[in-house]
């Protein structure tokens, strides 16, 4: 696993490409994966707070995406329409497990990282940041994610979610006051 | 007025979730065209299982359907009584055994006179 920024994905190169995954054509299939994976595997890792599931879920992504690709529309960016199909597979999972995720993600320090302070202090940092994250309710984490992480905007945060904008607003809003209120080791009483 | 304590917890969430923001998984690509496949080929055998099954269901409705009715049965039984058949008519009424049993002692042509008798 490496934490390389891929390129971006351009649009209009992503309609061609579904449009050649709809006829069956799995080079476009692969070169659309690799595209747009490490995406949404970052997405689902701060879901569900795990590498494997994260993998798995986003596996499943691809092949819902196979199967409906005759179907595909080009109304939104396939990268959203791949996250809406994540989310609804999130909340499949936590449906499945019979409760919400309340795990926090897996962390590895860097080695080495012990050795400089300000290197220990972002990883502590982070370490902190994705315990609390973990402890949202399961639509203000979605909303944070969606908006900070994957800095999509309100509109197409409201329509993954299949909510109005106002009710995005508002779990954002409610998402930072929770985090500030489990950090206040980290940043003191603001 | 910004307050500088969350302008800081703002750019450190932000900088926090964006280093997790991008997972790439090395050989990913691979294992979903694997899968894929599978799945194509999974669907397949279903689609052709579905296939054979209704067309199994078509092949008996049809042989059901096609079968002779019980009025048939019963016209074929009197033309069976009416030319005196006798073995056959036992056969198809299953008691063969029992007609072997008296067939020492009764005559085919006296079965025959009696079930074409008049009033019979």
């Amino acid at each position: 696993m490496s934490q390389e920024e891929p390129m971006l994905p351009d649009d209009e190169d992503d309609k061609r490409l579904m449009a050649l995954v709809a006829e069956g054509d799995d080079d476009a299939l692969r070169l659309l994966v690799h595209r747009h994976h490490a995406r949404l595997v970052g997405y689902l890792r701060g879901e569900v707070g795990s590498q494997a599931t994260a993998e798995e879920l986003a596996m499943e992504v691809f092949i819902r995406l196979h199967r409906a690709a005759s179907r595909w529309r080009p109304e939104a960016k396939l990268s959203t329409y791949l996250i809406h199909i994540a989310h609804n597979l999130v909340l499949n999972e936590w449906r499945r497990r019979g409760r919400k995720p309340t795990t926090a993600l897996e962390f590895a320090a860097e080695p080495g990282d012990s050795s400089q302070q300000s290197a220990r202090r972002v990883a502590e940092l982070d370490e902190a940041f994705q315990r609390a994250i973990a402890q949202l309710p399961p639509e203000q984490r979605t909303a944070i994610l969606l908006v900070v992480q994957q800095e999509l905007p309100y509109e197409d945060i409201a329509e993954i979610m299949g909510v109005p904008v106002s009710s995005v607003k508002t779990w954002i809003h409610r998402a930072r006051s929770r985090l500030r209120e489990l950090l206040k080791d980290f940043y003191g009483n603001q | 007025m910004d307050n500088p304590h969350h302008k800081t917890f703002d750019q450190e969430l932000a900088a926090s979730l964006s280093r997790g923001r991008f997972v790439a998984v090395t050989g990913f690509a691979d294992r979903v065209v694997g899968a894929i496949r599978t799945d194509r080929r999974r669907r397949v055998v279903i689609r052709w299982s579905s296939i054979a099954t209704a067309a199994a269901a078509c092949l008996v409705a049809v042989l059901t359907l096609s079968a002779p009715s019980e009025e048939a049965l019963n016209r074929q039984t009197f033309a069976l009584v009416a030319h005196d058949e006798s073995a056959q008519f036992a056969d198809l009424l299953g008691a063969s055994a029992d007609l072997s049993l008296l067939s020492p002692a009764v005559e085919k042509s006296s079965v025959a006179e009696v079930l074409n008798a008049p009033g019979s």
